[in-house]
């Protein structure tokens, strides 16, 4: 590797990879955050609208929910139009998630804060999803069939609901923050021009007590570099080969698949963090999916709505994983790409680590105190 | 350079997952508006009547007693009625109206009820503006910001002017759909920066003009 020309373009990568994840981010939060002004002016929400693709989405998205009710009706003759009915809600369950929705938001800037691999992500995404389905059913399931309670109520069931599952990705925000803001610091703290010093420090977040011996000076720069690399990877054992594993893969070829196994990085305990994440977001139910149970129920076929519901929620999950995935593959890209440079590349992961964290907990309060506009319970 | 276009492209298709769609509407409503005027030709307020669409009409009437099964009197509606006027309000009754550029408030609705007919609901409430105006151009907007309702005129009479001056003229002009129209508007919006009001591209827009 010759020192000076893979580095320079290396650093503009990261630099262009972190913009590009930093402004995507902050976007939609910004967008979120537009969504919901006081009624005085106009109001932005409205953009998407000017897309066309997105418009086609919309519209579709639309017309698989105005069907549904037609199809319910139809199902109560004809029991095949159930089949019709089950298409139907799939189809919406995976362009609905494609909308404002903040669960896939909060799950992959969850996924982006805490290191998570893309087979999590998935299985998250379909966790979260599957308890909305579930919780939605119950809601309708007590409120409407057991106590035959008006909508007024079961607006306010979902009203409370909602507060909880807000104040929830706040708390859950908070604490990636306090563990991510530790990161940074000791990340920012560390005296990059020592490129040794910087990543000892990076590296200590993650593997705190290791030792690392190994980091004598008569190893080349490009050692040093695979150590840097080596540190944002949170990899938690085999400290004593890595410099030799790792040293000589950063070229400018990011295509290398040279990242740990997933299993790796689930390490004890490690479920039990996500289920934070899926139980914040799964416990508030889609308002689409609580009209159609209500609906359904008024036609006597309460069971081909909760089927529905089942079948919206895995196309819902399909959607989510997909954003899941792309956003734990942006982020393992941007992190092999500042992986070739020196301690600077463990500040920036760790920056975008925590900016993620501060997004989830920025989510949670804006949602918490109505700053941001998340699909509207169904009180009218 | 691969490597910059795949994250680019990555980064577009998150961007895209993330943002598409602010707006998707659970809620329809065709709706038909009269502005109603005093005989001194200063507008009054609007009269609305607002038919839901049969899922939420159905989901609106979950739980609600009646003495028949399947049909619902105006009394027996009250309730519900005075719910929908309550929790509108929160919205603003998605009606703005603006006098001569200036913008005005409208006070709590009177002569709300409910009516249930075809399996639908309609909401008929008057909306009084604060102090009645007398303006040379008034424009009155009935939309949802966050468009969880999609609000659509009816086809036939959708705005009448009540007691209007004979003088005044009334324009209606519809919600540019997102779909037909989107990409056109949008490529229309880059090129001229005009009509650079978003919101208003699902606004349906009363234009009343009185010499």
């Amino acid at each position: 590797m010759s020192p000076k020309s893979p580095s320079g373009f290396a650093r503009r990568l990261t630099i262009c990879a972190g913009a590009a994840l930093t402004i995507l981010l902050l976007d939609s939060a910004i967008h979120a955050l537009l969504a919901q002004t006081p009624f005085g002016g106009p109001r932005p929400s409205a953009e998407p609208q000017v897309g066309g693709i997105v418009g086609w989405l919309l519209s579709k998205q639309s017309e698989f929910y105005r069907e549904m009710s037609a199809t319910v009706r139809a199902a109560k003759s004809d029991g095949s139009a159930v089949w019709t009915l089950l298409g139907i809600s799939f189809a919406y369950g995976i362009f609905h998630a494609a909308g404002p929705g903040h669960g896939k938001a909060v799950i992959s800037s969850y996924l982006v804060a805490n290191q998570e691999t893309a087979r999590r992500g998935i299985v998250l995404s379909f966790a979260s999803a599957l308890m909305q389905s579930l919780v939605a059913v119950v809601i309708v399931g007590i409120c409407a069939w057991l106590l035959n309670a008006t909508a007024k109520t079961m607006c306010g069931a979902e009203k409370a609901i909602e507060i909880v599952s807000y104040a929830l990705i706040a708390a859950f925000g908070a604490r990636l923050v306090w563990t991510k803001g530790g990161g940074f610091i000791r990340a920012l703290q560390a005296p990059r021009p020592v490129p040794a010093m910087a990543l000892a420090a990076a590296a200590h977040h993650d593997h705190a007590g290791h030792g690392h011996g190994h980091h004598d000076h008569d190893h080349s720069h490009a050692h040093a570099q695979g150590h840097a690399y080596v540190a944002h990877h949170d990899h938690e054992p085999r400290h004593d080969d890595h410099g030799h594993d790792h040293g000589h893969v950063h070229d400018e070829h990011c295509g290398h698949s040279h990242g740990p196994a997933p299993g790796e990085l689930a390490g004890p305990g490690g479920w039990r963090r996500g289920f934070g994440a899926i139980f914040a977001v799964g416990i508030r139910p889609c308002s689409g999916a609580i009209l159609v149970l209500v609906f359904a129920l008024a036609q006597g076929l309460f069971w081909a709505g909760i089927a529905a519901t089942f079948v919206m929620g895995l196309g819902t999950a399909i959607t989510v994983a997909t954003i899941a995935v792309v956003a734990v593959t942006a982020k393992d890209l941007a992190r092999r790409l500042s992986g070739t440079k020196e301690g600077g590349g463990a500040l920036f992961m760790r920056g975008v680590e925590f900016g993620a964290a501060g997004l989830v907990l920025l989510f949670g309060v804006g949602l918490l105190f109505g700053y941001l506009a998340a699909e509207r319970v169904t009180c009218i | 350079m691969r490597c910059l276009l795949g994250l680019l492209w990555l980064a577009g298709v998150l961007a895209f997952g993330v943002n598409t769609a602010q707006a998707h509407p659970h809620v329809w409503i065709t709706a038909t508006s009269e502005l109603i005027y005093a005989p001194d030709g200063a507008i009054t307020g609007v009269r609305h009547a607002w038919t839901f669409d049969d899922m939420f009409s159905t989901y609106a009437l979950q739980g609600i007693e009646t003495k028949t099964k399947g049909v619902y009197s105006r009394e027996e509606l009250g309730s519900l009625a005075q719910t929908n006027v309550e929790s509108l309000k929160e919205f603003g009754f998605f009606t703005f109206a603006r006098a001569d550029g200036k913008k005005e408030k409208f006070q709590e609705p009177t002569d709300y009820y409910l009516e249930y007919k075809d399996a639908a609901l309609t909401l008929h409430f008057v909306l009084p503006l604060k102090t009645p105006v007398k303006p040379k151009e008034l424009a009155v907007e009935v939309f949802d910001p966050a468009f969880f309702i999609d609000f659509k005129f009816a086809d036939k009479n959708p705005v009448k002017l009540v007691g209007a001056p004979a003088a005044c003229q009334m324009k209606f002009q519809r919600p540019n759909d997102g779909t037909a129209n989107a990409q056109k508007l949008g490529e229309q919006n880059f090129l001229s920066g005009e009509n650079s009001n978003f919101g208003m591209m699902f606004a349906n827009k009363i234009t009343v003009e009185c010499p």
